[in-house]
């Protein structure tokens, strides 16, 4: 049996990261190939992650909700026949066996690496230097491939001191990681691993954190020092004046694990100064971990407070589709100042040639909305005021340019459980009412189902938002940057209108829709937003000037 | 401050638009650091505008005439001839494509590009004089520096490049008219590379070393190919000689003067004399003395692994901050630099550095040799391939030379190699990645390699360090 390692692979383009939404295997399971083992949202998709392999889930490394950046190891496999990527675990045992007078050792080796604040201690306690200091490491290099080194940096881990399980010792990412995170338990005082509690702690591999983190290290470095020396020895026999053994009981410590480097005959030696520093180092680390765990708390204590206090029923994570939405809303809002233009139509005819038709378009298989009417009227208004069908390029802020576009791509925001999505319908100009029809219900309930692909969403000009069909007259929809304009469209329903007759003026029951425009005020000017609407309005008030479109 | 000077600031100021300069303002910019590059001459610096590209070019429009002309075995007769001012139009041509790119690369990535030269007022500002009168001049103050003022020829006594028969190397890059008699001084690697352009233009070349031999640094079976491939092409090599003079001769030309240790002259006669005996860095307009930075001995500004100097906010990179002086450490140190000070985890780690000399055939180098694995404790292994039992070798009609590659026995992991041989400098980008990857010369030698390619070289020569090989004798 070998064991197999599996990187959460990159899902996307350009996606360096996915929040692992769950897991659908447990420790055991027998999987097969292609199998899907987790689920993953990024900013773009929620996907499913496929086994490589045929074999049984051996580790999970990376819990639910957690965000792991693409190429760290999520999971690992036991596969039939020999394994390619030996664990540490899987190389520790074959070392033992092949030096059994090791084994003692090495069952130490563990926590040494725990103490990795202390460099010296690791490769001191490194199994290949071990034996007879004759070291199996290549001398004074570290094989590792550029991407382990970065990793290492990030972690704040020292490559130098961290043993490779790779091809001929080659240290892996994996390794920098388990150094890693030898190394955060050990700075919070406790040497114990919590392996067996639950899965490790993986995604720290984030920009963003690592830079905190090595902050964060550094302010906990000064305890850690004092617990790696107050690290036990844990020796079987311990020569010491008597004197000294009879301090180490006043002490309260075991003269067994208090560390030295002198030896009487070959047997470890222990004076009164060893003793004394590290019964030191000891109530050092044991101040460290309370006040850490007495932070905790009150850390605890105080998110506890938050949450009470303010009535807050839920914790929902601003992460994955939810932050990209949040994330283009704000960059629209606070890059292009909005002004938001209010009109409203009557459309009686548009809705007596919809129920007209829709029966038609039903023969044809399609529902029959009034959304390709509204596209097909605001590419009319756009033909004849072109600076709303533009895009604003930034890219170069000293060069920047009005990019007015000749192509009708236009967006639709559609709302689904995981957010705003905007799938753009192409080349509007082009297409019948039917063939719109078609298309917009694909999208929307593609969209709904998130399987709308990224290219789908792209290349829009003019963004629509029909907030009507929830309900509801005006809104400011916020624009699709870096598009300089967005239609919103209330709910279409009777409302009184003024109408002149022959006898003077009647309040009547008209069906309207009332448009709230949104630009860039950078861009277009509140007139061209006004002519605009107009044009869109008479369409839609005369829906048959849409058929000499 | 000067009156009429203008103050500004920006977070990352970059002095020199080389290949270290540059990189590190579009990284920095990348970072989205307000980045301001100084540069006083033309962007893309010594590399591009008389380094390496000019003088690939130039040696490409040589090996050229000299393939076309010398190729009656395969059955191709011609007599090419070579319009020199031509082929120098050319290689301007791609020079000004490449320093127009650079330039609009920094510009569409945000950075500010000032022309002029900067010298420091003190820890966080520099002067920047505008080149010519009445210019005038403006303050920048700065967050972080980045120095990549990069290096200039070495000047040699009585050799004033300002003598019309003394050319540096970028003199020899543009000359519109091909010498019949040239005197190389310097036999190491840019001393090399014009000599063999100038031997395949047709010019008899007479090349003077004051070491005992060409290409120091290199191992003796390097560059011995070298030595023999150039003496075949006419050139004429003498050692132990210094250059201490030129005088103007009867015949239109020049007389060129040597002096051995023991005092004894030789002359002899040329139309123009190369001075190619290396290269210094350029501090001395970087006005160190306002911030207490000091070169070191050699002339360096010492850096650490973040490419900073001892001042923690003044970066240095490229040849200003060290040998080897090669366009790609710069690049490499630019975006170490730019990337520490925009607060990533970024470090000169790198295990080797890879170097070509573009000679005939080319000489490659990256990691360790033999000698210098077993000074560095280890044992090494060494795997050879020679470039006449490559099929694809002989069927380019260059055979001289040979891939070594050398090992760490116990491990297998591949130290370093050295390449002489044709396409040499493509080559050793494999052992680089072996290098950097800490890869054995089986994960080499296991790779399928493309038949029939230079490249298979590589995989024999690890099959031989394993006494693997099938297509040569193994050790």
């Amino acid at each position: 049996m070998g064991v197999k390692e599996f990187k959460l692979p990159d899902v996307g383009e350009g996606v360096a990261e996915g929040e692992l939404v769950s897991w659908l295997v447990e420790v055991g399971d027998t999987v097969t190939e292609d199998q899907a083992v987790a689920e993953v949202e990024t900013d773009k998709a929620l996907v499913e992650v496929p086994s490589p392999y045929n074999g049984t889930v051996k580790e999970l490394l990376a819990e639910e909700g957690e965000m792991v950046p693409v190429g760290n190891v999520i999971i690992t496999f036991e596969v039939e026949g020999e394994g390619d990527e030996p664990t540490d675990e899987e190389r520790t045992s074959a070392e033992m066996e092949a030096q059994e007078s090791e084994a003692d050792e090495r069952e130490t080796g563990d926590e040494a690496i725990g103490a990795a604040g202390d460099g010296e201690a690791v490769a001191g306690e490194s199994p290949e230097k071990g034996a007879d200091g004759e070291a199996e490491t290549p001398k004074g290099r570290v094989f590792a491939a550029p991407s382990a080194r970065r990793l290492a940096r990030e972690l704040d881990v020292d490559i130098n001191a961290v043993e490779g399980s790779g091809p001929g010792g080659r240290v892996t990412d994996a390794d920098v990681q388990t150094a890693a995170n030898g190394q955060m338990e050990s700075e919070v005082g406790e040497p114990e691993s919590e392996s067996d509690s639950g899965p490790r702690e993986v995604s720290t591999g984030e920009k963003q954190s690592a830079v905190s983190r090595r902050d964060g290290q550094s302010a906990v470095n000064g305890s850690a020092g004092a617990a790696a020396s107050a690290e036990a020895a844990g020796r079987d026999r311990t020569l010491a004046a008597p004197a000294t053994r009879r301090m180490a009981e006043e002490e309260g410590v075991d003269i067994d694990d208090v560390p030295t480097d002198e030896t009487r005959d070959g047997e470890a030696f222990v004076t009164a100064e060893a003793v004394t520093q590290y019964a030191q180092a000891q109530r050092e680390a044991r101040e460290a971990e309370m006040q850490a765990e007495s932070a905790e708390t009150e850390a605890e204590a105080t998110s506890a407070t938050n949450a009470t206090a303010e009535g807050v029923a839920e914790r929902i994570p601003y992460r994955g589709v939810r932050r990209t939405i949040g994330q283009q809303m704000e960059q629209s809002a606070y890059t292009a100042p909005h002004v938001t233009h209010h009109d409203t139509t009557t459309v009686d005819e548009l809705v007596d040639v919809r129920a007209e038709y829709k029966q038609l378009a039903a023969e044809r298989d399609v529902k029959l909305t009034y959304m390709p009417f509204v596209m097909k009227a605001i590419v009319a208004g756009l033909r004849e005021h072109p600076i709303l069908n533009s895009t604003l390029d930034e890219s170069d802020p000293e060069n920047a340019e009005i990019l007015v576009r000749n192509e009708y791509n236009i967006g639709i925001a559609v709302a689904t459980d995981a957010g705003l999505m905007v799938p753009v319908v192409k080349n509007v100009d082009k297409k019948s009412i039917l063939q719109l029809s078609r298309e917009v219900n694909d999208l929307a309930s593609r969209a709904r189902e998130r399987k709308v692909t990224r290219e789908e969403m792209q290349g829009g000009t003019f963004t629509i938002t029909n907030f009507g069909a929830i309900g509801g007259e005006y809104a400011t929809p916020i624009i699709n940057y870096p598009e300089t304009a967005i239609l919103g469209l209330g709910g279409i329903e009777k409302r009184p209108v003024v109408e002149e007759t022959e006898e003077g003026d009647e309040v009547v029951a008209a069906n309207t829709l009332p448009l709230s425009l949104s630009i860039d005020h950078r861009v277009v000017d509140g007139a061209d937003a006004a002519a605009f609407t107009n044009t869109v309005m008479e369409y839609l008030r005369n829906p048959k000037l849409l058929l000499l479109e | 401050m000067v009156v009429g000077d203008i103050s500004t600031g920006t977070d990352v100021l970059i002095i020199g638009g080389g290949p270290g300069g540059y990189v590190a303002a579009i990284r920095a910019a990348q970072r989205g650091l307000d980045t301001t590059l100084v540069e006083k001459d033309e962007y893309g610096g010594v590399c591009l505008n008389r380094g390496c590209i000019p003088s690939k070019a130039l040696i490409t429009g040589a090996d050229l005439a000299h393939e076309a002309g010398n190729a009656e075995e395969m059955g191709i007769h011609a007599n090419p001839a070579v319009d020199m001012a031509q082929m120098v139009d050319w290689k301007d041509g791609i020079v000004d494509r490449l320093t127009g790119g650079v330039e609009k690369l920094c510009k569409a990535n945000g950075v500010n590009l000032i022309k002029g030269t900067a010298t420091f007022k003190d820890e966080n500002s520099v002067r920047v004089a505008h080149g010519g009168e009445g210019q005038g001049s403006e303050s920048i103050e700065f967050d972080s520096c980045i120095v990549a003022t990069g290096s200039r020829p070495i000047e040699i006594p009585n050799f004033s490049y300002a003598d019309d028969p003394v050319l540096g190397s970028r003199d020899a890059l543009d000359m519109d008219t091909i010498p019949e008699r040239l005197v190389v001084v310097g036999a190491g690697y840019i001393g090399m590379e014009l000599s063999t352009v100038y031997a395949k233009l047709g010019t008899e070349v007479t090349v003077v070393e004051m070491l005992d031999d060409a290409l120091p640094g290199y191992e003796d079976d390097v560059a011995n190919v070298v030595k023999r491939r150039a003496k075949d092409l006419g050139i004429d090599f003498h050692f132990g000689e210094g250059a201490s003079e030129w005088r103007d001769s009867s015949d239109g030309g020049i007389t060129v003067v040597t002096e051995t240790e023991d005092g004894e002259e030789s002359t002899y006669p040329a139309d123009k004399v190369l001075v190619a005996v290396g290269r210094s860095p350029v501090t001395d307009t970087l006005g160190l003395d306002a911030i207490d930075l000091e070169p070191n001995d050699r002339g360096f500004l010492e850096t650490d692994d973040y490419a900073r100097t001892d001042i923690d906010h003044i970066f240095a990179v490229g040849d200003v901050a060290g040998e080897p002086m090669l366009a790609h450490k710069a690049f490499k140190e630019g975006i170490v630099a730019a990337e520490v000070i925009a607060g990533e985890p970024a470090a000169l780690d790198y295990q080797a550095v890879p170097a070509a000399v573009f000679t005939d055939p080319e000489i490659a180098t990256v990691g360790m040799t033999k000698a210098e694995a077993e000074e560095a404790g280890f044992e090494p292994l060494v795997g050879q391939m020679p470039f006449n039992a490559s099929g694809r070798a002989m069927t380019t009609n260059h055979t001289e030379g040979f891939c070594r590659i050398v090992a760490d026995e116990d491990s297998g992991f591949i130290l370093g190699a050295q390449i002489v041989g044709p396409e040499a400098s493509e080559l050793i980008a494999e052992v680089a990645l072996a290098v950097e990857m800490g890869a054995t010369l089986e994960d080499v030698a296991a790779t399928i390699h493309t038949h029939p390619t230079l490249a298979e070289v590589v995989q024999e020569a690890a099959e031989n360090a394993e006494g693997q090989a099938i297509h040569t004798l193994n050790r």
